[in-house]
């Protein structure tokens, strides 16, 4: 076990990859030679070399499509899109082409790769380097949706998204950075599609995602605390695929769901999620089903601004209270 | 002839949806693959089937997929649009614009990686040299020295619209060359022997290890940009002057005087002729392929689920 | 604040906790269920009448103590005001019951109004367990917001052990192989019984009845009774109707007999309480009251039949309903009998059973000659105590019965 931050875990986790199969290879803007501009990428160059790790142009539609050609010729290459916002830059490479080439193909080619990007707001970057975007991926079928909430998971399904055969979107969230977690030395896989329970509840089942699982535990403990509350958390981890099962679960027991997401509101993944559970479990409702979101609104830059949009302890404690009887 | 073939099963609402027919063009497709490996990758555009033929797929498989049957190439899972072969190498037609050329950068930078001598060559038409991707993808490969072979196939027209109206160069794909630090080449497209000579020297630079080419092929096409344009934009003298330079029957003409006898070359003719109605009987015979097909293959193992 | 056991039923003296739901040293809110008890007439949830803290549970599981004893201790703040307040045992004899009744009632406590849920919605986890069980939600007492039903209230209603049927029966000694122990219902419905028969004197008298007039209306209403009701109109709403009216001119047998034999009187009773006997699982027999029946119409009077049969089929009569009954109707009618010789529901002095309805060939005078008609005839047994009335009376009565049911004008008074 190693004391590991986030962004450590990601560099641990490419590494291990690279060094168990020859054909992973890692393309992006200043990954390289900076260790990239989170620094999560640092010593993947001097460890595996300029043919291995290599720094590209500004040039996404260019870092995608040489992902995606290598993919389908023999390579398993891991792409760095530096913010995720700027997947709007490429995203005919995603949406159009890997997406959908297996498919339209009947299946002659797959394509191994992962595209990763710092994911969120939380880091005071302004509207257009802080969106969470994974419901633009989510909703295009023929993508796998990662996004972990903390580094002993970022390790687990960064290995396990490198080694899956099908194109990944890896959400890193960009404030849980240093981000510090107890780490495994020894290469593990974290399974794609498989939600953690954090906490085991009676009264409302509370499920979240990357940087809003932390504010969910905090209430959830506060919950207990002050309000005798009992609240389940749980931490998605993959969009898709998504582990209903889990999720269903646990609120047949509780008969109450709360999803807490850092997307703006419309069509955020607490969207698909409430429809599952509202249509496959109606009849255990014992009240309804709750999304507390970031509002439907581009997030303001300033400190004080982007936090209270974003989704908080206290925002999940008071829909808690007034769900809960 | 197979892209006539085609012409006339879409007038006889056999092929339905779209279909991009590059008649005319044949010789920038014949004379590249006649240059080309066996296991050199191809990636063309939506008007691909030539590119695709030459490959070494059969018609069948090609009038097949046209006509969303169960002998297509794709089982009718991806169109006109899209005929691709993996194992021939033809990796893909693509309808967005552009977007294939980084992919094609993509799959030579993965050649030059595993240190094999394969090349990618990939097919786009003038209008592409405008949009981002074009750009990018040209950069992309210079700056990593990759085997890639970029011909622009320049019909003169943006789909509707003539190219010189809507490009800040006269020709559109060799007068950007020197931006990316390569050799201008423009060539007449539809001498397929000129193709022929051009496509080997790119091919021996590219494996070489001495990066890409972008070449710019001069052609027309005989018919409109898809199946639903008649191409009546285009002046009436123009097109006449560009069928005089229709290159299948001017190697034709070529060959004979070459010596190849007539018989020969009817021969060959008759035979194309008769391999072409084989394809089209057994494609119009195929059925339509099982609906279930629609519901797999989006991921690696067969499967479509995104939950459990 | 002493929890006393009530009294569930006039002639009941005694009482069995079947389940607590606190605990010594659990905080309480007012109306939160705090123990089962159970009579062999009835099963009933007792809520605190006050909020506090349970101090101490002086009667366990299965113990059964006399009305008015006290059963738990709540300290609500006025510990020093509620010393034991009144712990009378009843008297088994059925004259002192009302007196009894009287002063158990006022100590015991309110009947749990309070369940009826306030705000009235039902979310679905609890709309669908109440259907599945057969529930009456305002039965259920809800603990959520704003008096709602939860879904942890219904399921801690279903798993209270009231909902059972029978209290566990004593361990028999030596029994021959095949025969039962009667169930603690049992024996005291039997010492009932005996203790009627051998206090009144019965008589019976029986008259038949015409019923075609009732039908005339009864038939011609049913189907869109159905409709809105959802349950059968049948005739016990009407002969229901018929006895009040009949009682008002016979008000002896709608009374009671007092201190006999040393000083007897006759009290006739100010209200027409009518007694149903409802049959239930088990081979029970409940009786619950419907008060001032005749102040009800024969729609209202069906509507109160209904109500008082599910709750009655489910357990959830409450104290009030069970008592003040002063004259029965026994409905015998499903099994086709001709008539039944019915036992006087002490302290009444009559009972009435309706047996079979069924269509007969019947002669009909009249002046220009006899002929033969079809008609549903069915036939009204009267068992009455001789010592509150005599055999003219209670002729003078069926033939007033007689006379309203085959004569009213039923569209009018429905």
């Amino acid at each position: 076990m190693a004391e590991l931050t986030y962004r450590d875990a990601v560099a641990a986790a490419i590494a291990q990859e690279m060094r168990r199969d020859p054909n992973v290879v890692f393309l992006g803007e200043d990954i390289a030679a900076a260790g990239g501009v989170f620094k999560a990428t640092q010593g993947l160059l001097d460890e595996f070399g300029p043919d291995r790790v290599k720094d590209t142009p500004i040039s996404e539609q260019a870092i995608i499509g040489a992902a995606m050609g290598a993919a389908m010729t023999g390579l398993k290459p891991i792409a760095e899109i530096m913010f995720s916002d700027f997947f709007a830059v490429c995203w005919d490479l995603v949406a159009n082409q890997i997406a959908k080439t297996r498919y339209m193909s009947d299946g002659q080619c797959s394509f191994p790769l992962v595209i990763r990007s710092a994911n969120g707001g939380g880091s005071r970057f302004g509207a257009q380097h802080s969106q969470s975007i994974e419901n633009w991926a989510m909703s295009i079928p023929g993508l796998k949706v990662v996004a972990p909430s903390c580094a002993s998971d970022v390790k687990g399904l960064l290995a396990a998204s490198i080694r899956d055969p099908d194109p990944v979107l890896f959400f890193e969230q960009k404030s849980l950075y240093a981000l510090k977690d107890e780490v495994p030395f020894e290469e593990y896989v974290t399974p794609l599609g498989e939600a953690k329970v954090i906490r085991q509840g009676t009264d409302v089942t509370i499920v979240a995602l990357a940087a809003m699982v932390q504010r969910a535990i905090k209430a959830a403990d506060t919950l207990q605390e002050s309000h005798g509350i009992s609240a389940s958390v749980i931490d998605l981890r993959s969009l898709v695929p998504l582990d209903t099962k889990t999720v269903l679960e646990d609120v047949s027991k509780t008969g109450r769901l709360i999803t807490v997401e850092e997307n703006p509101r419309l069509c955020g993944w607490g969207a698909e999620v409430s429809s599952i559970v509202s249509e496959e479990l109606f009849w255990k409702l014992d009240g309804p089903i709750v999304r507390v979101t970031t509002p439907h609104i581009p997030l303001a830059a300033a400190d004080a601004l982007e936090d209270a949009m974003m989704p908080s302890a206290e925002k999940i404690i008071e829909a808690t209270l007034k769900l809960v009887d | 002839m197979l892209e006539k073939r085609a012409y006339d099963l879409f007038m006889q609402n056999l092929i339905k949806g779209t279909s991009h027919l590059s008649i005319g063009q044949e010789a920038v497709a014949a004379g590249f693959g006649a240059a080309m490996r066996s296991d050199d990758y191809t990636f063309c555009t939506y008007r691909g089937h030539n590119h695709t033929y030459v490959r070494g797929t059969s018609m069948t498989s090609i009038l097949g997929e046209l006509m969303g049957r169960e002998c297509g190439l794709l089982r009718g899972k991806g169109g006109s649009m899209h005929l691709m072969s993996m194992e021939h190498g033809a990796l893909g037609s693509y309808a967005i614009i552009g977007a294939h050329m980084p992919i094609a950068a993509g799959a030579a930078w993965s050649a030059k990686y595993r240190g094999t001598e394969q090349v990618a060559v990939c097919f786009f038409g003038d209008g592409t040299t405008n949009i981002g991707a074009f750009h990018e993808a040209i950069n992309f490969a210079v700056i990593w020295k990759l085997p890639v072979i970029f011909v622009c196939e320049n019909n003169r027209y943006m789909e509707y619209t003539p190219i010189e109206a809507v490009t800040a160069v006269k020709n559109p794909a060799a007068d950007r060359a020197s931006a990316y630090g390569l050799e201008p080449i423009l060539i007449d497209g539809n001498d397929v022997e000129i193709v022929y000579e051009t496509a080997n020297k790119a091919y021996d630079r590219a494996r070489a290890g001495e990066g890409p080419s972008l070449i710019e092929v001069q052609t027309y096409r005989h018919h409109g940009h898809s199946r639903a344009d008649p191409g009546k934009y285009r002046p009436d003298a123009e097109v006449e002057e560009w069928m005089k330079k229709d290159p299948i029957p001017n190697y034709r003409q070529k060959i004979l005087e070459a010596g190849i006898p007539e018989s020969e070359i009817k021969a060959l003719e008759d035979k194309i002729d008769q391999m072409i109605d084989d394809a089209t009987e057994e494609a119009k015979n195929s059925p339509t392929p099982p609906v279930d097909i629609a519901f797999i293959d989006v991921w690696a193992d067969g499967g479509a689920s995104w939950r459990n | 604040m002493n929890i006393i056991m009530p009294q569930l039923g006039e002639t009941v003296a005694e009482g069995t906790v079947s389940a607590w739901h606190v605990k010594e040293g659990d905080q309480v809110k007012k109306d939160q269920p705090l123990l089962d008890v159970e009579t062999d007439k009835a099963s009933t949830e007792v809520p605190s009448p006050v909020e506090g803290t349970v101090v101490e549970i002086r009667v366990n599981v299965g113990e059964t103590v006399d009305v008015g004893a006290t059963l738990a201790v709540i300290d609500d703040g006025n510990l020093a005001d509620s010393k034991e307040v009144t712990e009378k045992t009843a008297d088994h004899q059925s004259s002192s019951n009302d007196e009894v009744a009287i002063q158990a009632k006022k100590d015991h406590v309110n009947s749990p109004v309070g369940r009826e849920s306030a705000s009235g919605v039902l979310s679905p986890a609890v709309r669908r367990l109440i259907a599945e069980h057969h529930l009456d939600p305002s039965a259920i007492t809800g603990t959520g917001r704003d008096g709602r039903i939860t879904r942890q209230d219904v399921e801690k209603y279903l798993s209270a052990p009231s909902q059972t049927q029978e209290p566990k029966p004593s361990a028999p000694s030596s029994l021959k192989p095949g025969s039962e122990v009667f169930t603690r219902v049992q024996k005291i419905t039997a010492e009932h019984m005996v203790h009627s028969k051998t206090t009144s004197p019965h008589v019976l008298q029986s008259m038949e009845i015409d019923f075609s007039a009732v039908d005339r209306h009864r038939l011609s209403s049913k189907d869109q009774w159905k409709k809105d009701q959802g349950t059968s109109l049948t005739y016990l709403p009407y002969i229901a109707k018929a006895v009040t009216i009949a009682l008002d001119a016979y008000p002896r047998l709608n009374s009671t007999i007092a201190d006999y034999p040393q000083n007897p009187s006759l009290s006739i009773n100010g209200e027409i309480n009518l007694s149903i006997a409802v049959a239930v699982e088990g081979n029970e027999l409940v009786v619950p009251v419907i008060h001032n029946a005749n102040q009800l119409s024969v729609s209202e009077l069906a509507l109160k039949i209904k109500d008082l049969s599910e709750r009655a089929r489910t357990k959830r009569l409450t104290p009030d309903l069970m008592q003040g009954g002063t004259y029965t109707l026994s409905n015998n009618g499903s099994f086709g009998t001709l008539f039944t010789a019915p036992i006087i529901n002490q302290p009444q002095v009559a009972i009435l059973s309706i047996d079979r309805i069924k269509k007969q060939a019947t002669v009909i005078e009249n002046e220009t000659g006899d002929s033969l008609a079809i008609r549903p005839m069915g036939i009204l047994s009267q068992s009455f105590d001789h010592r509150a009335i005599d055999g003219a009376y209670s002729g003078g009565f069926l033939l007033k019965l007689k006379s309203v049911l085959e004569d009213s004008n039923w569209q009018d008074i429905f």
